[in-house]
Order: C-alpha cells, then sequence, then structure tokens
C-alpha cells in the first residue's frame, strides 16, 4: 500500500511541476509575438473582452477541476486539461479505454489506463492537427478569398458547428434546453447587435437558474 | 509576409507543441512503467493506446476544422497554437469573437492590425489559463476527497450533471439564438443562410445518431459531430449557388 501512495503523490508532484510549465508555455506565445512586434494589447479593450469570458472561463474552471479529477484519476487530469477538448474529446476516450480494459476509474489500474489513454489521445490530437494545418496552410488563402465558391461554408462555420453541438445536447438535455435559447432570441430581437460574450453570461446565468429550477420540480 | 503565419509563429507553434508531446510521452512512461509493476498485462496497455488514438482521431479533425475556421480571421497558426494547449472549439472561438467584438470586428472578417492580433491573443490566453493556476492548488486535494468518499452522494451527483450541462446549453443558446435572430458586429446577420445552416446541422446530427442507434453502428458515432458540420458547411455553399441571391442573401436583422 505505502508503494501505491508514493505513486499517487509522485503524479501530483510531477502533475504540479509540468501544470506551472504549461502555464509558462502558454503566456510565451502573446508574450513573445508582443515583444517581437513591439505591439502590446490596448488595455482598455483587453479589460472589456476579458470582461466577457474570464467570468464564465475561470468559473468553469473551478467546476471543471473538481468534476473531471475524480472521473479522470490524477494523471489523466493533469494531462487532459493542459490539451484540453476535454468534454468533447479527453473524457469520452478516457472512460472508453478504461471499459475496454475492464478498470475502475477509482482503483490504481484506472489511474494508468486514464493516463496512459488521454497521452495517446493527446498525441494524436496534435499530430491530427499539425499534419492538417500543414497540408491545408497553402489552399487556404484561396478557400477564403471573396468570390469562391468555398468562402460561404466558412463563413457559417459558426451556426454549423454549433447547430450540430445543441443537436447532440437537445437529444439527451432538450428540456434544459428551451428556456436559454428562447430568452437568448428575445434579448437579440430587442438588441440585435449584443456582443456574444454578454449574450452568453446572460444565457448561462438563465440556463443555470432554470436547470436548478427544473431539477427541483423534478422536471428533470 | 504576413505576420499572422510569419517564421515567429511558426516558430511558437512548433515549441508549443513539443511541449504537449513531451508531457504526454513523459506521463505514459510513468504510468506504463508502474502498470507492469502492478501487474497490468502489457498488452492491455498496448491496446489501450491504439484504441484510444484510433477513437481520436474523428473528433481531432474537427478540432482542425475549428483551426480553419478561425484561420480566415486569425491566420492559421494562432489558432493552431491555442487548440493545442487547453483550447476548446467552443471557448476559443468565444473568446476570439469577444475580443473582436469589443474591436468592432468579427470572425467573418480578416485581422490585419498588429495590436488588435495582440489583443485576440492576449484574451484568449488570459480566458483559458486559470485551470492550469487551480491544478497544483486543487487537483490533489479534491483526488484525496474523492478517495475518501468513493460512492458520494448520489443527489448531488444528479444535481451535478444537470449544472454542468446547463452550463454548457448556455454557451450553446447564445450562439443559437444570435444565428437565429442576432447580429454579428460588422459580419453576417441572421437570415436564410444562417438559420438554414443551423438547421441543417441539427437535421444531420439527429440523422447520423439515428442511424447509429438504429444500425447499432459504434463506430460512426465519433464522426456524427464532424460530419454533420461539414455537411451542414456543404448546405451553405449549395444555397449561395443554386438559389437567387436575393433569397440566399435575405437577413431580417
Amino acid at each position: 500500500m505505502k508503494k501505491d501512495r508514493n505513486y499517487t503523490d509522485k503524479v501530483h508532484l510531477w502533475g504540479s511541476i509540468w501544470s506551472i510549465s504549461a502555464l509558462a508555455v502558454l503566456f510565451s506565445v502573446p508574450l513573445i509575438f508582443s515583444i517581437a512586434n513591439n505591439t502590446y494589447p490596448q488595455l482598455t479593450v483587453l479589460f472589456k473582452a476579458l470582461a466577457a469570458v474570464v467570468p464564465i472561463y475561470w468559473g468553469t474552471a473551478i467546476v471543471e477541476v473538481i468534476t473531471y479529477t475524480p472521473l479522470l484519476g490524477a494523471g489523466g487530469t493533469y494531462l487532459s486539461f493542459v490539451t484540453g477538448n476535454i468534454s468533447n474529446l479527453k473524457m469520452p476516450c478516457a472512460m472508453n479505454a478504461m471499459e475496454r480494459a475492464d478498470v475502475k476509474a477509482n482503483s490504481e489500474e484506472g489511474e494508468i489506463i486514464s493516463t496512459i489513454s488521454i497521452g495517446a489521445s493527446a498525441i494524436t490530437t496534435t499530430l491530427v492537427i499539425a499534419v492538417g494545418v500543414i497540408a491545408f496552410a497553402p489552399l487556404l488563402p484561396h478557400i477564403t478569398a471573396d468570390g469562391s465558391v468555398i468562402k460561404p461554408a466558412f463563413q457559417y462555420v459558426i451556426p454549423a458547428l454549433f447547430g450540430a453541438l445543441c443537436a447532440s445536447y437537445l437529444a439527451k438535455y432538450w428540456k434544459l434546453a428551451i428556456v436559454p435559447i428562447l430568452i437568448g432570441v428575445i434579448v437579440y430581437i430587442f438588441s440585435p447587435t449584443m456582443p456574444v460574450g454578454t449574450m452568453i453570461f446572460i444565457t448561462i446565468v438563465v440556463s443555470l437558474a432554470n436547470g436548478f429550477a427544473m431539477y427541483k420540480l423534478k422536471l428533470v | 509576409m504576413d505576420f499572422k503565419t510569419g517564421p515567429l509563429m511558426y516558430g511558437l507553434a512548433a515549441f508549443v507543441i513539443l511541449f504537449v508531446i513531451v508531457q504526454s510521452v513523459f506521463f505514459i512512461a510513468k504510468a506504463w512503467k508502474r502498470g507492469i509493476e502492478i501487474g497490468v498485462p502489457k498488452e492491455k496497455l498496448k491496446q489501450t493506446v491504439i484504441s484510444s488514438a484510433l477513437f481520436t482521431i474523428a473528433p481531432a479533425i474537427s478540432i482542425l476544422a475549428t483551426v480553419l475556421a478561425l484561420a480566415s480571421a486569425l491566420g492559421i497558426v494562432l489558432p493552431w497554437i491555442r487548440l493545442s494547449v487547453i483550447g476548446n472549439l467552443a471557448y476559443e472561438t468565444v473568446a476570439a469573437e469577444s475580443a473582436l467584438n469589443v474591436l468592432g470586428g468579427s470572425l467573418s472578417q480578416e485581422v490585419t492590425d498588429k495590436q488588435q492580433f495582440s489583443t485576440i491573443a492576449w484574451t484568449m490566453t488570459i480566458g483559458s489559463c486559470f485551470p492550469l493556476v487551480l491544478l497544483p492548488i486543487l487537483c490533489k486535494k479534491v483526488h484525496k476527497a474523492m478517495g475518501k468518499a468513493v460512492s458520494g452522494n448520489k443527489i448531488d451527483e444528479k444535481l451535478g450533471d444537470v449544472l454542468g450541462a446547463a452550463a454548457f446549453i448556455g454557451i450553446i443558446a447564445a450562439f443559437v439564438s444570435r444565428a437565429i435572430a442576432g447580429v454579428e458586429t460588422n459580419g453576417v446577420s441572421a437570415g436564410v443562410m444562417s438559420v438554414s445552416v443551423l438547421i441543417s446541422a441539427m437535421i444531420f446530427t439527429i440523422a447520423l445518431d439515428y442511424l447509429c442507434k438504429k444500425k447499432s453502428l459504434k463506430k460512426l458515432e465519433a464522426f456524427v459531430l464532424p460530419i454533420a458540420m461539414f455537411g451542414a458547411m456543404g448546405i451553405a455553399i449549395l444555397i449561395s449557388q443554386t438559389l437567387p441571391a436575393n433569397i440566399a442573401e435575405f437577413t431580417w436583422r
């Protein structure tokens, strides 16, 4: 047993070191760009933009760390938070691997299978994106140029993405989705140019209140 | 040379990708060694790597589609970097769009100003960095606490599921309602195209999900989202090519 505890403790130590290093790597990108080009963001604009995303993202981050840690194990959690796309990729991938290997998430075997699964998934994702980017980069100017036949496809990628995401959520939680979408439409009718960041704040608050109420009323 | 796709940006991308791969290999190696120590069969570990890599290919393609979608405004390298570290389909789009909205622009237009680009890059980075700050503080505590209360409270678990889904639905609702009734600054207004694309993406998803269940095509499941998305994007091309411009380009906002 002593050895088991040692392994988990070591994972937490490695995880903390990697997380802090990842933070440094993450910030090096805008920092090096800014220094090299001697262009720093306008602080007022930056604060306004952040005001729209930070309350939601940072709030979600707390919920996500608490929710995913028990499901993904220590190593899996550290790895998946660095590479992202947890709910739409890392989480189902690890669940699938643990099920195939017939191990439980809270066992040490589960911890190991989950870590290996998420690691393999992270490497695959990175490679698929890298290959795709290198293959598509030369074609891109032609794809998105004015008058290009394909241009409308990329102009409407956001409705396409959220339409597809919405349908897969509607299948499971359609009762939860009606009120927030309706409120969103009504707000847009009165204020059509509202920035989407502001709207997200409104619809999330509405959606959470609605979800809580429906749960209490035993409607979900 | 476009500053968005210059050697500096490619260099940064290479650095980030190298970091992600080294970290993944590190954790796989440690877990692998420990697995052998506690008697997990090597074959099982190998199978895990193979099945996880296969499982990932389709969702990774849909992430690639987001990179390409953001590329027309931000160049290909920044979205590539952002979606390789912490990035998430919905979050990165929202962060970039939010910054562009404050600047009076939109993702449907190319960003040509360095300062705007820098502002967007900082917004995306600061917006998404928080989990990495939290993990060293919280992960061990949560992990230990959960270890003690393995079974947990069933009722709270259900409420947690509902609120988790509700938060995500909130994000989706903002975009769906904008496609129905909103306007992007300097960009696409709600109209025939946006609603047709939205609805066809939904129909494709529902139809594909139905097909998966009906024909028990487990393998197709991972492809549903990317196929539906590309299908709906195809509908946009079809509409712009076949319908008269006054119908295809009709907007009500």
